[in-house]
């Protein structure tokens, strides 16, 4: 009982980073009116945080590129577990048109584990918030066992997988 | 026996409270600004949430001082049902707010340390506030004590008006609602990414928040003490505070501490003072 | 008990004297070792023999010299060696202040005393015994951390003959001319030894004779002076009135005159100079530039509490005058501007040094209103102020013996480097501001004695929310992370364990505030019945202290607070699964866990710069010292005004 009540607590209380790796905004401007009065995310208990230390759901637009990659990776360590990503975007899914770019290293999954793609471009705020309830879906799957929460997902290697994946 | 039995209510009753107190604030919040808002109990889903997280730290002190400020907290509103000595009541809860800033600023994080700055200039400016409300309540009643407030015929409201204005003020920086939410805000997201409360994560950003429920009910306990002879009066009063809190958190904007100090020091030491002549004369 | 009185007030000069001669470090160790120990049992001695000693049985003449004379010779003989002083360093104002109270004395002694009904010369009751332990114990304690403390500190100046015999000369000679001051009775050995501590304190600050030592010594030797000439010509005024040089019966003269009340201000005003209230905070200010153990010593719990001893000592005799009224304000007026200005400081002798200066200002604002709580209040902040203050400047002196900087900034995350002296500090700091530390008792009393007076309660309440900013903010940046393996800090003996005892010592007297105000303070009361009617605290079942204005239940809130901490102590270290991460950087932190340092432009690591809000536009030395000292100068004018217009009851 204490398992479930955990877990429709982490459900229904997700707090979004929102870290834009080098996208043209269209994304970003889509994603915070998510948060204005027409789509008023917080009616999921969504809040929109400034701090990884304080959030649950890591919300990515743009194109990762070979500096701010390590940002990209710091952000995802100091999220404390359980935690679940989203790439949203044509560019945060795989680089978009950027992809043949000399800086560029594509997606958002060559660096850190992606548990949502949300595609568009830029994504619609309706489709944001559907992959955000998908996310919580991950979140769900990923929030049980409550005791060993730090080892439920394991800490990810993206050095790991982005030498396997090239 | 009936102060043990009270004292245990508030203890276990002083979290639902504050917590949902916490949603209303957000409900009502919400249909201000025409949004539909969370549910009611949100705040409880976000505190079981951050208790069943990993827990994350800088250094082991920042646990300490989490910790301290928790239970300072709910050992001051345990001293406000006890009904005991007003002063005293307000040095536990002083334990509190110092820890908070202590554990903000063991941590060389630039936003955690401006933000604990600003706490303490926050805690500067409704201390001595505060001071001169118990020195107004200990004028009329003739003593600090909790007590001889609920043995009071007359409610406190009509002999200190504004003394309890300047009381709102206190309350209005200890809510950390707008103009004065500079140190950290409940808007989760400001311009120093969380000031003060920016390197507490987790179930000790739990502890924060819950050992901030416990201080609202506090510091509203307080609000209620003034119109403490009935009931209904009590509950109008806190209703109609409260009320008045979200829509100047609403209608304001972030000020800066330099406008708080001056402005609060200046409107609050001169309403108090007017207050106290007045009963003195 | 004659002997007591020799081991307390004499034993310390020859004792000095004695270190003076030897020029062996043991054997001055050893020594000053002795004498502290010895001070220290002969103080407990007293207090176990009872509450009130008057002394009879003194011998008046030692090798067939009366006492009297002796005291008299010897208080030429210092006015003398000032004046040279003043005159070597060429200032008129020592010289004016010392030739005055040569004349002065010279004609009171010669023209004017005439043989009165004999009485002891010395007396001792609660508030005597109080300081007598507080000076034997701590100043003890201190003059041992100081062994240790001048070894480092003179390897550091690398002086070709040690200059240390004569430092320990005159701290030992303190703690002799402060115990001899608690206890006189005879109001011209009292002016004697209020002459020694000035004395002294001026040897002391300028022991390290560099310019700025010397600059300041000077200063604080004229501004001691003015403070010895108040008091001389307070008690020739005395004398003019009631005739005699007894300090009790001056006490106890009740219902004052004008002219009497003129001359208790002098007396106060003579405190004022030695508690370095505003205006002349800035002798004490100017003192921190002594070694360590100076500062802690004459600085913090000894010389400036002969000041507020005097005010203290005098206050029954004007209970309830316009003197009394004014004496409140000023003290809590220096209450709140010396806060102020503490916030403004960096360094943090001087934020210890505002910090003095403050709390004396709250103990002379509680004499000043003149009630049993007050009185209470007054007593109690001495004995807890004494004890954490000396803790502090111990502190502040081992840690910047160890990091070479005594710039609160550049002691963020001490844990790292010195563990222990750290954790004792942050202990310190809490004691100053916290509950459940027994300064918060004596705060939580003041203000509830202030609660009539609604500008004094202003006062002291803007002040004591100026002085959490100044204190949480240190306290706070002492901490930080420590990594497993990381070297133990090593410290002398001596130092560890005088940061030890005083750390120790400073937590259980917190505990046991209620035995020390019924065992030693409620009995004062009996014999001050100028003071209100209102019955006295009470000490309750549990060590709850209370009246009818409130109650603070000092066992329940201490056990509580205590075990919470240790709770929270327990939960700190069962972090056994916690992840411990960099501070959040924006994500671009690079390197250690707590450097705080991030990756910035050509890829180069920057470091966060970290700094406390000094608000030096608002509560800036500059900006405020002018203004404040001019507003207490006016106060105090206005003390005396009032005091001279009449004992008009206010």
């Amino acid at each position: 009982m204490f398992d479930a009540l955990v877990t429709r607590a982490r459900v229904k209380s997700p707090w979004v980073l929102h870290f834009d790796c080098g996208s043209c905004n269209g994304c970003d401007i889509e994603t915070l009116a998510c948060l204005t009065p027409m789509y008023d995310i917080e009616r999921f208990g969504m809040i929109n945080v400034g701090n990884p230390k304080h959030a649950d759901v890591l919300l990515v637009t743009g194109t990762v590129n070979h500096r701010n990659k390590k940002v990209l990776q710091a952000l995802y360590e100091e999220m404390p577990d359980p935690k679940v990503v989203i790439a949203i975007g044509a560019c945060g899914l795989s680089g978009g048109v950027f992809r043949d770019a000399y800086n560029v290293v594509g997606g958002v999954d060559r660096v850190i584990p992606v548990d949502v793609y949300v595609p568009g471009c830029p994504a619609r705020p309706e489709a944001i918030i559907d992959g955000v309830v998908a996310a919580l879906g991950k979140l769900r799957q990923k929030a049980v066992p409550t005791a060993a929460g730090a080892g439920g997902n394991g800490r990810f290697h993206p050095r790991m997988k982005a030498t396997g994946s090239s | 026996m009936k102060i043990a039995l009270l004292t245990l209510a508030g203890l276990v009753l002083a979290p639902l409270a504050g917590g949902l107190l916490a949603g209303v604030d957000r409900k009502v919040t919400a249909w201000l600004q025409s949004r539909k808002g969370p549910p009611i109990i949100q705040p409880f889903y976000d505190l079981i949430k951050l208790f069943a997280k990993e827990k994350l730290a800088v250094n082991p002190w920042q646990v300490l001082c989490a910790w301290v400020y928790l239970m300072a907290a709910v050992f001051s509103v345990v001293l406000f049902f006890n009904q005991a000595d007003l002063l005293l009541l307000f040095f536990v809860q002083a334990v509190g707010a110092v820890f908070l800033v202590m554990g903000a600023l063991s941590v060389p994080s630039p936003y955690s340390q401006v933000g604990a700055q600003r706490e303490l200039l926050q805690v500067l400016t409704y201390e001595p506030l505060l001071m001169l409300v118990f020195v107004g309540i200990y004028q009329v009643t003739g003593s600090f004590r909790i007590s001889s407030v609920l043995d009071h015929p007359r409610p406190l409201l009509l002999e200190l008006p504004l003394l309890y204005l300047v009381l709102t003020y206190a309350l209005t920086i200890k809510l950390r609602k707008s103009p004065f939410d500079f140190s950290t805000s409940h808007h989760a997201h400001q311009e120093l990414v969380r000031g003060v409360l920016t390197e507490y994560s987790g179930p000790f950003l739990g502890l924060v928040e819950l050992a901030h429920w416990y201080e609202t009910v506090l510091i509203l306990g307080l609000c209620a003490l003034f119109w403490a002879t009935s009931v209904p009066g009590m509950a109008i009063l806190l209703g109609a505070t409260y009320f008045l809190e979200l829509l100047v958190d609403n209608t304001m904007a972030r000020m800066t501490w330099r406008w708080m100090l001056r402005y609060v020091w200046t409107v609050g030491l001169v309403l108090a003072f007017t207050n106290l002549l007045w009963l003195h004369l | 008990m004659s002997n007591l009185v020799l081991l307390l007030v004499v034993l310390p000069f020859v004792a000095a004297a004695a270190i003076y001669g030897l020029r062996a470090a043991a054997l001055r160790s050893g020594l000053v070792m002795l004498t502290g120990g010895v001070l220290a049992v002969a103080s407990v001695v007293l207090l176990a023999r009872g509450l009130e000693h008057d002394f009879t049985g003194l011998p008046t003449a030692v090798l067939g010299v009366a006492w009297d004379t002796l005291i008299t010779v010897a208080d030429f003989a210092l006015l003398g060696v000032i004046l040279l002083w003043g005159l070597r360093r060429k200032s008129a104002l020592v010289v004016l202040f010392t030739a005055a109270q040569l004349v002065l004395l010279a004609i009171f002694e010669r023209f004017v005393l005439e043989p009165g009904p004999a009485f002891a010369p010395l007396y001792a009751d609660s508030l005597s015994l109080i300081l007598v332990l507080i000076i034997s114990i701590v100043g003890s304690i201190i003059c041992i951390y100081g062994l240790p403390y001048m070894r480092i500190h003179e390897e550091h100046l690398a002086l070709r003959r040690s200059r240390q015999p004569e430092f320990f000369f005159y701290m030992i000679l303190f703690l002799g001319a402060m115990n001899g001051l608690v206890l006189a009775r005879n109001l011209l050995w009292f002016y004697f030894f209020f002459e020694v501590t000035t004395f002294c304190s001026f040897m002391l600050i300028q022991h390290d004779r560099t310019e700025e030592a010397i600059r300041n010594a000077t200063r604080a030797l004229w501004m001691n002076s003015l403070g010895g000439l108040a008091f001389l010509l307070g008690v020739v005024i005395a004398y003019g009135e009631l005739g005699t040089i007894d300090m009790l019966a001056v006490v106890q003269s009740g219902s004052p005159t004008g002219v009497l009340l003129g001359a208790l201000g002098l007396l106060a005003v003579a405190g004022f100079t030695k508690a370095a209230q505003l205006p002349f905070q800035s002798w004490l200010l100017g003192a921190m530039v002594a070694p360590t153990p100076v500062s802690a010593l004459l600085h913090s719990s000894t010389m400036v509490k002969a000041g507020v001893y005097v005010v203290l000592r005098f206050a029954p005799a004007f209970a309830g005058t316009a003197l009394s009224t004014g004496l409140a304000l000023c003290g809590g007026f220096t209450f709140l501007a010396c806060a102020a200005l503490a916030i403004g400081q960096s360094n943090g002798k001087r934020i210890l040094a505002y910090s003095t200066v403050s709390n004396l200002g709250l103990i002379l604002a509680c004499a000043g209103i003149n009630t049993k709580a007050a009185f209470t209040a007054a007593v109690l902040l001495i004995v807890f102020h004494a004890l954490s203050k000396g803790l502090l400047f111990l502190c502040v002196g081992s840690i910047e013996q160890e990091i070479g900087s005594r710039n609160v900034e550049d002691m963020r995350g001490l844990f790292h480097r010195m563990p222990r002296t750290a954790v004792i500090t942050i202990t310190g700091i809490l004691s100053m501001l916290l509950p459940p530390f027994g300064v918060l008792v004596s705060k939580w009393l003041a203000i509830q004695a202030a609660a009539e007076n609604i500008v004094v309660v202003t006062l002291v309440a803007l002040g004591s929310a100026l002085t959490v900013v100044y204190w949480a903010r240190w306290a706070g940046l002492l901490m930080g992370s420590r990594k497993a393996g990381a070297p133990w800090e090593s410290q002398p003996l001596l130092t560890r364990g005088a940061l030890a005892v005083l750390c120790g010592a400073v937590v259980v007297l917190s505990l046991l505030t209620p035995v020390v105000y019924g065992e030693l303070i409620l009995p004062m009361f009996a014999a001050m019945p100028a003071l209100d009617a209102a019955a006295p605290l009470e000490v309750g079942a549990g060590g709850v202290l209370g009246g009818p204005m409130g109650a603070f239940a000092v066992y329940p809130v201490f056990v509580v607070l205590v075990v919470g901490l240790l709770a929270a102590v327990l939960f700190m270290r069962r972090t056994g699964r916690t992840r411990y991460t960099h501070p959040y950087l924006s994500g671009i932190h690079v390197g250690e866990r707590d450097a705080g340092v991030f990756r910035g432009p050509m890829n180069l690591p920057v470091t966060a710069e970290l700094g406390n809000y000094y608000l030096a536009t608002i509560f800036g030395e500059a900006r405020l010292t002018r203004s404040a000292n001019l507003a207490a100068i006016v106060l105090i004018l206005l003390m005396m005004g009032l005091a001279m217009k009449g004992g008009v009851p206010s």
